[in-house]
């Protein structure tokens, strides 16, 4: 019997665990290949700092929701009339379903401080940067994949504030000129949000993004290993010209396991001791992640005086919101300095800008016609796609904050704030203040990153090292 | 193997996390299998079942529901009471020593596989594959039964036979006698089916 | 790093002077203390006895109530409502159809309303203990009666025997521009069974059973909490020490 390809003898003295792996190493190599490609030969920086952590949590809070959904999945009933039931079942009658409950929930916001705190560690040290903006383009799918599952899942419990939260957002799409009502219909399956809504969201909810989201999150760390890790410095550690030892291996950097993987299981630890305070001593969290009202089951007939969506989707809501009539004015005269730009004082082809004015006349028009209700869900999803473009809005010579010009980390330290207040003005109801506060935010939020391409460049960069900072621990 | 001085701190950790984490793990299991445990709302359903049996008349059976089955209450005469002995050679089990933890709790394990003599308490589902027998208490020759035919249940499904103290004839596919629940009486006129060891 | 944190502070005090602040009546602070099993029985007592009769809490089987303390007879003897199973959940009493007629509209199901009611004015027990002890007799309503904390509610004083009869008294006050009632104090005008002090403590105890009743594992889970949290800690120490073990080779 012939082996496609030379199999690797092994002694028969050898242990009976060595013989077992020569069995499987000859037989399944891609694993064992992919264990060293990934894990004992795979070398990243070794000047991660806490940042860096955030990427491994993501993998854990995805494995805790897939879990601990799971065995929700065994006792939750995906009906109106019997969902909100099935959710007070599993957490007085089904033995430990209470925990099984607040992880799940306690993990759904979980992720969300995780991942964006995840991508503010991409923003700080511009690990979107060529060669890295394909693991960025994966992420940010997988940030709005992420959205929509948590949008869904929150359907599931049919609380008051899962019922009115799903039928503002998709009545959102009403907006659309021309198919945005039909559309709402299709989306919903009836008329209003009901047992259908409710039927296909679960579906999408346990079934279809999940297999996405694992896709995306497989595309984004093969990617992620195809390039090699970035670090705090910005430097790249292999390549031409960088130093390594005696056996090739870069200098700068440390095989994946074993260092990582302790590291990742300290990271772990902290995150777990975090993670379970809130889910044994304070699972609502004061209302922000089990919300008072929707402890009252969805009431088609009352609407709730007070409507807000979780916590994680407030910074985009107030985005929404801030869109009015009179922020139309202001968005309208950002259109005309924008193409104004472009057409009189960029240094471009006579074709380019030929598009471009005639590109601005058209959206100038289309702004002036159309509701801002739309343009408020135009704003709102911009808000998100304009993360897929910032590889190429990021023009400043250096990739790290720590050699960018000083002034750079209170522009970042700026947007943190004006994300925060968005994200707290989107709790709040509206006012006339806050009104005018998530304009601004709003006009700032954009203006980072459409004005990339320019305050990127002003400034003399901090010189950059040639060996990452490291102090021997 | 390396010959590099094997690092006592490294390994000393190393164990010392494996031994924690296993028992973390293990600790992480224990709440997620045990949610695969009957959940209150079955244990509610499966409580025992209290009936009032003063109103079964002579000759009558009456079914309730206990754990989703049907249990046949059957209150035999004085007559059929008598002759449940005669025809002992022709039952497969008529002592009902086989499996008798599974079929016939201890209280039952005498001639009429029942506490009081005229009250008969079966499970009425065929030991076989499962299928509800039907009623036959008429005595005498019918289609597919014997000509001496004495009284008890016949299952449509693969024609197994059972007496009135639900014991199975010889030659049939059932194995077994029809299964006694638990069962107890706090009173002359009050059973109590699915549990034998409360205090009345 | 610490720009960031700097920028932060800055930015909350923008948004504290932002916050408009939200109405309702000032929530008094409910007595709660799940420990004290003597005041969760009296509470589940009243809860049968006067609740149960239009509300259902019907995520709530009679048999947890082992939990406070009660044994199986004793539940079966005094607190079983609509059935006579112990496993059973806690149905009302009332037909639904009538409730419509009668109230124009089902009570609600409490099973979960101290969950339910939480807000920036006080938690959900804070508004059920105020909700309970601010009824006053108002002849414009249909039921006779109107509340503090939820005007205009469908509810009438269930406990009146209680507390007896009393009206609000209120002041007429300019407030952002427009004439408002103020609440000023209560008028007796028939007492009750029991005096303030004896209400407060009745209601106090329905309103400790409620919070209970919102969440029974909510002991468990404390308890089992403190265990899990000594363990990572524990752990934590370790997975450091294993960490340094580990990097302090590398140069």
């Amino acid at each position: 019997m012939a082996a496609y390809r030379e199999f690797k003898q092994i002694s028969p003295n050898a242990s009976a665990t060595a013989k077992l792996t020569n069995w499987l190493e000859n037989r399944f190599p891609t694993a064992f290949d992919a264990y060293k490609v990934h894990m004992s030969e795979y070398y990243a920086p070794k000047n991660f700092n806490f940042w860096y952590i955030f990427g491994s949590l993501a993998l854990l809070v995805l494995v805790i929701q897939i879990v601990t959904g799971i065995f929700l999945v065994m006792h939750y009933k995906p009906d109106a009339a019997k969902a909100f039931e099935s959710v007070e079942y599993i957490m007085r009658d089904v033995p430990w379903g209470w925990l099984i409950r607040y992880m799940h929930s306690t993990g759904a916001s979980a992720f969300f401080v995780v991942v964006y705190l995840h991508m503010f560690r991409g923003l700080l040290y511009g690990s979107y940067r060529k060669p890295r903006e394909l693991v960025w383009l994966f992420g940010c799918a997988i940030f709005l994949a992420l959205m929509a599952e948590a949008f869904m899942g929150y359907l599931l419990p049919w609380g008051q504030m899962s019922y009115w939260g799903a039928q503002v957002i998709v009545n959102l799409f009403s907006a659309i000129p021309f198919i945005g009502p039909d559309l709402s219909i299709f989306i919903r399956g009836d008329y209003v949000v009901s047992d259908a809504t409710l039927n296909r969201f679960f579906s999408f909810h346990v079934i279809a993004v999940p297999l996405v989201l694992l896709g995306l999150v497989v595309a984004h760390l093969l990617a992620l290993h195809d390039v090699g890790s970035n670090n705090p410095d910005g430097i790249e550690i292999k390549g031409p010209g960088k130093p390594v030892d005696d056996k090739g291996h870069p200098l700068d950097g440390v095989p994946f396991h074993p260092y990582y993987t302790v590291h990742d299981i300290f990271g772990v630890s902290i995150f777990l001791f975090v993670f379970s305070a809130i889910v044994f001593l304070a699972p609502e969290m004061g209302g922000y992640f089990l919300e008072a009202n929707n402890f009252i089951p969805a009431d088609p007939l009352k609407t709730p005086s007070h409507i807000a969506p979780v916590w994680y989707f407030t910074p985009f809501y107030s985005m929404l919101r801030a869109v009015t009539s009179e922020m139309m004015v202001a968005l309208i005269a950002c259109v005309v300095l924008g193409a104004g730009y472009g057409v009189f004082k960029a240094k471009l082809a006579g074709l380019v800008k030929g598009v471009i004015l005639v590109a601005g006349i058209v959206v100038i028009a289309l702004m002036l016609s159309i509701d801002a209700k739309f343009w408020g869900v135009v704003t709102m999803g911009g808000a998100v796609i304009i993360l897929f473009f910032l590889p190429w809005l990021d023009c400043s010579p250096a990739r790290s904050i720590r050699y960018r010009p000083g002034w750079h980390k209170w522009l970042y330290a700026v947007f943190v704030v004006v994300f925060f207040v968005l994200g707290y003005l989107g709790m709040q109801p509206p006012s006339p203040i806050g009104e005018r506060v998530s304009q601004v935010g709003t006009l700032f939020y954009f203006g980072f990153f459409l004005l990339m391409p320019w305050w990127s460049r002003l400034g003399e960069p901090k010189p950059v090292p040639d060996r990452v900072n490291f102090a021997a621990h | 193997m390396s010959d590099t001085p094997i690092d006592s701190s490294k390994r000393n950790w190393l164990i010392a996390t494996s031994c924690a984490g296993a028992v973390g793990g293990v600790a992480t299991a224990v709440p997620f299998v045990s949610s695969f445990e009957p959940s209150e709302k079955a244990k509610a359903a499966g409580a025992p079942v209290e009936v009032d049996i003063s109103g079964i008349k002579e000759g009558e059976q009456v079914t309730v529901e206990w754990r989703g089955k049907p249990v046949w209450i059957v209150r035999r005469t004085k007559e059929e009471v008598d002759a449940l002995a005669k025809h002992d050679g022709e039952l497969a089990d008529p002592e009902s020593k086989r499996h008798p933890d599974e079929f016939t709790p201890p209280y039952a394990r005498n001639e009429w596989r029942s506490i009081k003599p005229e009250i008969l308490v079966v499970i009425g589902i065929c030991p076989h594959l499962g299928c509800s027998p039907t009623q036959k208490f008429t005595p005498g020759a019918q289609p597919s039964l014997p000509s001496d035919w004495p009284g008890g249940w016949l299952c449509p499904c693969h024609g197994s036979t059972f007496d009135l103290a639900g014991r199975v004839f010889k030659n049939k596919p059932s194995p077994d006698n029809l299964p006694v629940p638990p069962h107890m009486y706090l009173s002359d006129t009050k059973l109590l089916i699915g549990d034998d060891t409360k205090k009345a | 790093m610490k720009k960031i944190l700097l920028a932060l502070i800055a930015g909350l005090g923008l948004v504290v002077g932002a916050q408009a602040s939200e109405g309702g009546f000032p929530l008094d602070k409910a007595p709660v203390n799940l420990t004290d099993n003597v005041s969760l029985q009296r509470g589940a007592r009243t809860f049968a006895n006067y609740c149960l009769s239009c509300h259902s809490a019907a995520y709530m089987r009679y048999n947890r109530l082992t939990d406070i303390g009660l044994t199986e007879q004793q539940i079966k003897d005094n607190l079983l409502v609509t059935t006579d199973k112990v496993g059973e959940t806690m149905k009302a009493a009332i037909n639904p159809k009538e409730a419509k007629d009668w109230f124009g509209g089902v009570p609600p199901d409490l099973t979960v309303v101290a969950r339910s009611r939480a807000g920036s004015g006080g938690s959900g027990a804070d508004y059920l203990y105020t909700f309970l002890r601010t009824f006053y007799v108002d002849d414009t309503k249909a039921t006779g009666w109107n509340n503090l904390v939820f005007p205009s509610v469908a509810m009438p004083h269930v406990l009146w025997q209680l507390q007896g009869q009393r009206k609000a008294l209120f002041d007429e006050v300019e407030s952002h521009g427009e004439k408002v009632q103020k609440f000023k104090g209560w008028e007796q005008i028939t007492p009750g069974t029991q005096n303030t002090v004896e209400f407060d403590q009745t209601v106090g105890d329905l309103v400790n059973y409620l919070q209970w009743m919102g969440e029974p594992a909510q002991k468990t889970r404390v308890r089992v909490g403190v265990w899990v949290l000594m363990f990572i800690a524990l752990f934590i120490l370790i997975a450091w020490r294993l960490n340094a073990s580990f990097w302090k080779n590398v140069k």
